[in-house]
């Protein structure tokens, strides 16, 4: 990959066609694609289309990548080939479309994977994650339109629910940014895009009171920011739940009292813990139907299960029906942690700030574009919570204002 | 009132549709990217479909009507599916009239699909090609009574 030959347009700007008579312009980036199914991603060189109306491109300074990244490349997240990986950054605004009114060029933003329309049924609803217009774009791996911003070898290359934040660069729409302040790092905002979003949000939004005990199965990235939100929400007990030792410890430092190892009997671990009762709330933070009924299973009787881990999406799940109303237990789900983006990334920020949200710990593992198969093996095997990509300039602390050329940044 | 009123009217409509008309687009021909055999199991009425995908290079010598790139198993179980998706006759019929959403279906348990769904995914970028072919198909078989209104023709 790192060798691969620099194709003649690289870094320079074409005419193309886009169909509809308008020629817009574009750029070449290096990006993580995959092509197929169960296919090892690639760094390609691809065509990055000039931001349209509505849109912005955001050079790309820090990139996390997530389990549903994996999903994606293995099809258990089924979405169209060839694609570009990646759903959370952070990076600096280079060029913006017509219409765009909130985001400036230089703009230090987080780039995330909703971006919500604003005006169907769940925007007007206060539910924007499930944006319609958006989950569109998302299954389809283009935007509103059918279009993709992004050509490979001639074809149109999708994207990862409207970002493909693998890349040097990425065009996306402007309610997919949200600006972040200038002492910000990288390498922590960027997991503002989706992990901290969604493991935290699920937490805010969960039905914890101040003293509730809280079971959270699954450390990954998402789950231990449940664990941070359940800490901030005033959980009194937090039991964070994984086969991974160094997690649990990693857990306990973001605010787990107990840990249990998910190799012994869980259900059993957790009713020890709890008196028998079980537990007020219990989150699923992997996508696996086995959890997903261990969480359910594990909630005391009036308590809620909140399902944030990503199954496949002909999943089923079997529990048992009479619990409901003889328990009134509760079942729900939680996507992007039911956030907004432009208000909750602010929030997010501030309690960055305040030390009570901790990023860096998160943080730790670091990569270069070219080593995205090895940080998919890192996640996949455990050794890495969050693999974040870097690129050249990411930890440069100002912001910048000026052209893109991908050819320029790799020189300096 | 079901749209196939048994087995046989099932086997009849959808398998005709099946066998006449999508076996012979070109869209069939990515049956091959699926990589294996797909079942569709149905209730109300109980029914089966199979559509197995035949070698590209079955006997060359021997001259044969039957180039499409599947053959139909009715009505018995056929070889090891690679995909199962079963549900209702009527909703298999909302299905080939392009008003399900399948994202939607599979969350509804309106359809339920076992095996490596990723695999359709070669398909169902091209099923709006075939969508038309079936309202079109019904009223050349004279089972136009099984359209929907024109004002229903959404999703
Ligand atoms: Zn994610
Ligand atoms: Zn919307």
């Amino acid at each position: 990959m790192r060798g691969r030959a620099r194709p003649a347009g690289r870094g320079e700007r074409g005419r193309q066609n886009q169909g509809g008579g308008v020629a817009l312009s574009t750029q070449t980036i290096q990006a993580v694609v995959i092509a197929d199914y169960d296919q090892t991603p690639q760094v390609e060189w691809v065509e990055l289309q000039d931001p349209g109306p509505g849109d912005v491109r955001v050079r790309i300074h820090a990139a996390g990548i997530c389990h549903s990244d994996w999903h994606a490349v293995t099809g258990t997240l089924p979405l169209p080939m060839p694609m570009v990986l990646g759903h959370e950054a952070s990076g600096t605004v280079t060029d913006v479309g017509p219409l765009v009114e909130r985001v400036r060029v230089g703009d230090r933003v987080v780039v995330t994977w909703v971006p919500a329309c604003g005006h169907c049924f769940w925007c007007l609803n206060g539910a924007p994650e499930l944006c319609e217009t958006a989950n569109r774009g998302a299954v389809s791996g283009t935007g509103a339109d059918g279009r993709t911003p992004l050509r490979w070898r001639g074809q149109p290359l999708h994207r990862f629910s409207w970002s493909g934040t693998l890349a040097t660069a990425a065009v996306v729409p402007e309610s997919g940014v949200v600006r972040i302040g200038p002492d910000m790092p990288w390498r922590e905002a960027a997991l503002l895009g989706c992990a901290v979003q969604t493991g935290v949000g699920a937490a805010f939004g969960a039905p914890i009171v101040p003293g509730d005990t809280v079971a959270v199965l699954g450390l990954g990235g998402v789950g231990l920011n449940v664990v941070q939100g359940a800490r901030m929400v005033g959980a009194a007990r937090i039991i964070a739940v994984d086969p991974v030792a160094w997690k649990r410890e990693l857990a306990r430092e973001l605010g787990a009292t107990d840990t249990v190892d998910a190799s012994v009997d869980v259900l059993t671990a957790l009713l020890d813990l709890t008196d028998g009762r079980g537990v007020d709330v219990a989150f699923e933070a992997v996508g696996q139907v086995p959890l997903m009924a261990l969480a359910f299973n594990a909630v005391r009787r009036g308590g809620t299960a909140v399902m944030v881990g990503v199954p496949m999406p002909n999943a089923e799940l079997s529990l048992n029906a009479f619990a409901f109303p003889s328990q009134e237990k509760t079942l729900t789900g939680s996507w992007l942690g039911g956030s907004h983006p432009a208000r909750d990334i602010p929030r997010l920020e501030a309690l960055w700030r305040s030390g009570q949200l901790r990023l860096a710990p998160l943080t730790t593992h670091t990569y270069a574009l070219h080593e995205v198969p090895e940080a998919l093996q890192d996640l996949l095997s455990g050794r890495v919570a969050r693999p974040v990509v870097v690129f050249p300039d990411a930890e440069a602390p100002a912001t910048r204002a000026r052209t893109h050329d991908p050819a320029q940044a790799e020189e300096e | 009132m079901t749209v196939f009123k048994d087995a046989e009217a099932l086997y009849d409509i959808l398998g005709g549709f099946f066998s006449d008309r999508v076996r012979w687009t070109d869209e069939a021909h990515l049956i091959h990217q699926v990589g294996g055999p797909i079942t569709f199991i149905f209730e109300r009425p109980a029914a089966q479909i199979c559509w197995v995908p035949e070698a590209a290079s079955a006997e060359p010598e021997e001259p044969s009507s039957e180039r499409a790139p599947f053959r139909l198993v009715l009505g018995a179980a056929g070889p090891t599916p690679l995909l199962t998706f079963r549900q209702d006759g009527d909703t298999a019929h909302r299905f080939w009239l392009g008003l399900l959403d399948l994202q939607q279906a599979l969350a509804r348990q309106q359809v339920r699909a076992q095996g490596p769904l990723s695999r359709a995914m070669k398909l169902l970028p091209h099923l709006d090609a075939i969508y038309p072919l079936y309202p079109e198909y019904l009223t050349s078989r004279g089972h136009g009574d099984l359209l929907p209104p024109a004002a229903g023709l959404r999703r």
